[in-house]
């Protein structure tokens, strides 16, 4: 198992010696994943919000294609965006085909039904007098629903944690869709697939290194999260 | 004699397929107290929620201080305005007690809402729990603060929901000496429990749900009236 | 006596700030940059893990003002986005099926840029004897004979398609569990090889580049068949008005012009000369 302790040192020496090519992946994932992030919430949350309060038929329905669509394949969605998204298909004319806004693309549609589906428990969870206590003291419905987000942050930022979590490391979309290219559409985890084919182990692997901390990082956050909303409950 | 502020026609709710009120006919002053019984399931609470804006009944005409007579939905922004709810067991917002009060009073400036929660939290004698958190009250000291809250919200209306079923009995005193000083101030009350007699001498009217109807019962309040109600179409 | 309830309905202006808002990460992700215009390359993996568009490409870049992106897959998924018109050029290492993509009318015209070529490599012991085979065909031939694992990469690659027609020739058709049909990439093909002691055939340039952390030798080169001729072909503007034809003209221009020939004969890999330019300046005059 010498190659794999060489690699690891190796990958050490990459992370610290600020290997421009190295960071420019890194900085990459974070804003791809960072907007897709951004742009996917407020939506979702709405979306949840729907669900949890309205009432109208086809609701169950929706609940369940959300939370089935929780186990669809990263390369799937990268697949059928990729298929719209080509100059042979429908969206051709929008060129969107290997940039980051094809990358941001499909990462809102991998982090879409999470969102949906963890912030519709955490709306759902809230007791019902919180928002009829909100409307009663007058507050308008814009109010109530901020109200409700505010009781709920708890589980809403788990939400937002477990999606941007699944994006961050995907491959199956951000390679189909970005094409990998250097310096513009390689993040990490497209990066370890292409380093890793290629026999070259320690960038792979400081790149896993990389993705490891953030997952661990991102799951203390998130027991932490879950542990101060069971508290205060 | 004043001009009612909520006015109620042919009002009708079932629950599933179990009717509970059927063709009631109410009025509502913005003073004074009202007491509601019934049985347990009558339909108190459900009746309360209705004219707070918070359920929607099968049919039933509003008029809110005399305008036009319209339907609920059409009334409930009305309804949502003047007419405040609380729950049995009020709900406390994930904050301190401070918060929870502000509130209420979310549009004034930053300045009159410290002095008003300040007001408020002596007016109901819990000056120090201004910044606990209000998931930490007992069952009486939440009620005490969900009724600081009402105060500072001021609504024409104020309908209880069993407010004292789960007090003790230093606690009950006290919610009924707020609910004095909240209808001395020209709220209207009206409150919903299965125990009248606690409440004989808070209300001025005592009203009973029977069939889905009501019926009004003698109350004899010192100086109280009781406003004849109309029974629903036969 | 009632209070003001709730708040004022949020004014218009206010909600398309936060509209907008809500859209300025989309916004802020990197497009190319209008006044530095995209080339899109589609090329094979082989050819973007040598390192040779790396090296040489930046000089492009310099004297023109473009900016290229290089997008590297199979050979068969090259060709296809060319066909889409996803990208603008393909350069790829397949004959005949660069020849079948004029042909149907996907690309303007082929240009011959440069070649590599293909080695066997295999086991340090050489149990089939390949090294002092005469040709090709005998190699091949050798190592069917003595059934020795051979990995093939099974991906309808460029590499494949060579493979399969250099069994074909040899008039042998591989089958059994001696052959080994991996469908991945040339450097896991060449570490399948190694762990498995098995043959195989790869381009020189991944070969050079991994060789270092690899239990095989390099056993047979040199045979003319192993040569592998690399075409650059724009993509037919007809067919795709909106791929970026000049920009495409400019890079093949440069590729099979003095400089990029020039370039390409310097780029070594591991202290070797890999890519050996050859294209006919007779085709130069015709771009012109």
């Amino acid at each position: 198992m010498t190659d794999l302790a060489e690699a690891t040192r190796h990958a050490f020496e990459l992370l610290i010696s600020g290997d421009a090519d190295l960071w420019r992946i890194i900085a990459i994932s974070f804003e791809v994943s960072g907007a897709a992030i951004l742009i996917a919430t407020p939506p979702a949350i709405l979306t949840a919000f729907l669900l949890a309060y309205g009432r109208f038929p086809g609701r169950r329905l929706l609940i369940s294609l959300f939370s089935t669509l929780l186990s669809v394949p990263a390369v799937v969605v990268g697949l059928t965006l990729y298929l719209l998204l080509s100059n042979a298909g429908p969206l051709g004319d929008w060129r969107l085909l290997f940039t980051q806004k094809a990358m941001i693309l499909g990462q809102i549609v991998l982090a879409f039904p999470i969102l949906v589906a963890m912030g519709h428990a955490a709306l759902q969870s809230v007791d019902k007098r919180a928002w009829e206590t909100a409307r009663t003291l007058g507050a308008s419905p814009a109010r109530a629903f901020w109200t409700l987000l505010r009781e709920s942050r708890f589980g809403l930022l788990a939400a937002l944690l477990a999606a941007y979590g699944r994006i961050i490391a995907e491959v199956g979309a951000s390679m189909m869709l970005g094409g990998n290219i250097l310096g513009y559409t390689r993040n990490i985890p497209t990066a370890i697939a292409l380093e890793t084919s290629k026999g070259e182990f320690a960038q792979g692997i400081a790149l896993g290194a990389i993705l490891l901390l953030l997952a661990f990082t991102l799951n203390g956050l998130l027991h932490h999260v879950q542990g101060r909303g069971m508290a205060r409950s | 004699m004043s001009p009612p502020l909520l006015e109620v026609r042919g009002l009708t709710m079932s629950h599933g397929r179990r009717p509970l009120l059927d063709a009631l006919d109410l009025q509502l002053k913005a003073a004074g107290c009202t007491l509601l019984t019934g049985e347990n399931g009558a339909g108190k609470s459900t009746l309360l929620r209705i004219l707070a804006g918070l359920e929607k009944p099968k049919a039933g005409a509003f008029r809110l201080r005399q305008g036009p007579w319209r339907s609920w939905r059409r009334a409930r922004k009305g309804l949502l305005r003047q007419v405040m709810y609380l729950h049995q067991q009020p709900w406390m917002f994930d904050g301190s007690v401070a918060w929870n009060l502000k509130f209420a009073i979310a549009d004034r400036p930053a300045r009159q809402r410290n002095r008003l929660v300040e007001e408020a939290l002596e007016w109901v004698e819990m000056r120090p729990f201004r910044d606990t958190p209000a998931r930490t009250l007992s069952g009486g000291e939440r009620q005490r603060i969900a009724l600081a809250r009402a105060w500072l919200a001021a609504p024409a209306l104020m309908l209880l929901d069993e407010p004292t079923a789960n007090l003790d009995q230093a606690s009950r005193r006290r919610t009924l000496a707020l609910l004095e000083r909240l209808r001395d101030q020209g709220i209207g009350l009206m409150v919903a429990s299965h125990d009248p007699h606690h409440f004989e001498g808070l209300a001025d009217r005592h009203l009973r749900l029977v069939a889905g109807r009501l019926e009004p019962r003698g109350t004899p309040a010192a100086g109280g009236r009781i406003l004849p109600i109309q029974r629903g179409r036969a | 006596m009632s209070s003001s309830f709730g708040q004022a309905r949020v004014p218009w202006k206010r909600r398309l700030l936060l509209f907008l808002l809500w859209l300025l990460p989309w916004a802020l992700a990197a497009a190319p940059a209008p006044d530095r215009p995209v080339v899109r390359l589609a090329t094979t993996t082989s050819t973007d893990n040598s390192g040779l568009l790396r090296a040489i490409l930046p000089a492009f870049e310099q004297a023109s003002g473009y900016r290229v992106h290089v997008i590297a897959v199979g050979t068969g998924k090259a060709l296809r986005m060319g066909r889409d018109g996803d990208v603008d050029l393909v350069l790829v290492h397949a004959r005949e099926a660069e020849e079948t993509f004029v042909a149907e009318g996907f690309g303007e015209r082929r240009f011959q840029v440069m070649h590599n070529d293909f080695v066997l490599v295999g086991p340090p012991d050489d149990p089939a004897r390949v090294a002092d085979a005469p040709t090709v065909d005998e190699a091949l031939a050798r190592i069917a004979r003595a059934r020795t694992p051979f990995v093939s990469r099974g991906d309808d690659s460029g590499t494949h398609k060579k493979e399969r027609a250099l069994w074909r020739d040899a008039g042998i058709q591989p089958q059994g569990a001696w052959y080994l049909e991996a469908g991945q990439g040339m450097g896991r093909v060449l570490q399948m090889a190694g762990e498995l002691g098995a043959y195989t055939l790869s381009d020189r340039g991944t070969w050079l580049a991994m060789k270092e952390r690899l239990p095989l030798r390099l056993l047979f080169a040199g045979d003319p068949r192993l040569f592998n001729p690399y075409g650059v072909i724009a993509v037919n503007p007809k067919r795709h008005p909106n791929v970026n034809h000049s920009g495409a003209l400019a890079l093949i221009r440069w590729l099979i012009g003095p400089e990029g020939q020039e370039r390409i004969g310097a780029f070594t890999l591991e202290g070797q000369p890999l890519f050996t330019p050859d294209a006919d300046p007779a085709q130069l005059e015709a771009l012109r």
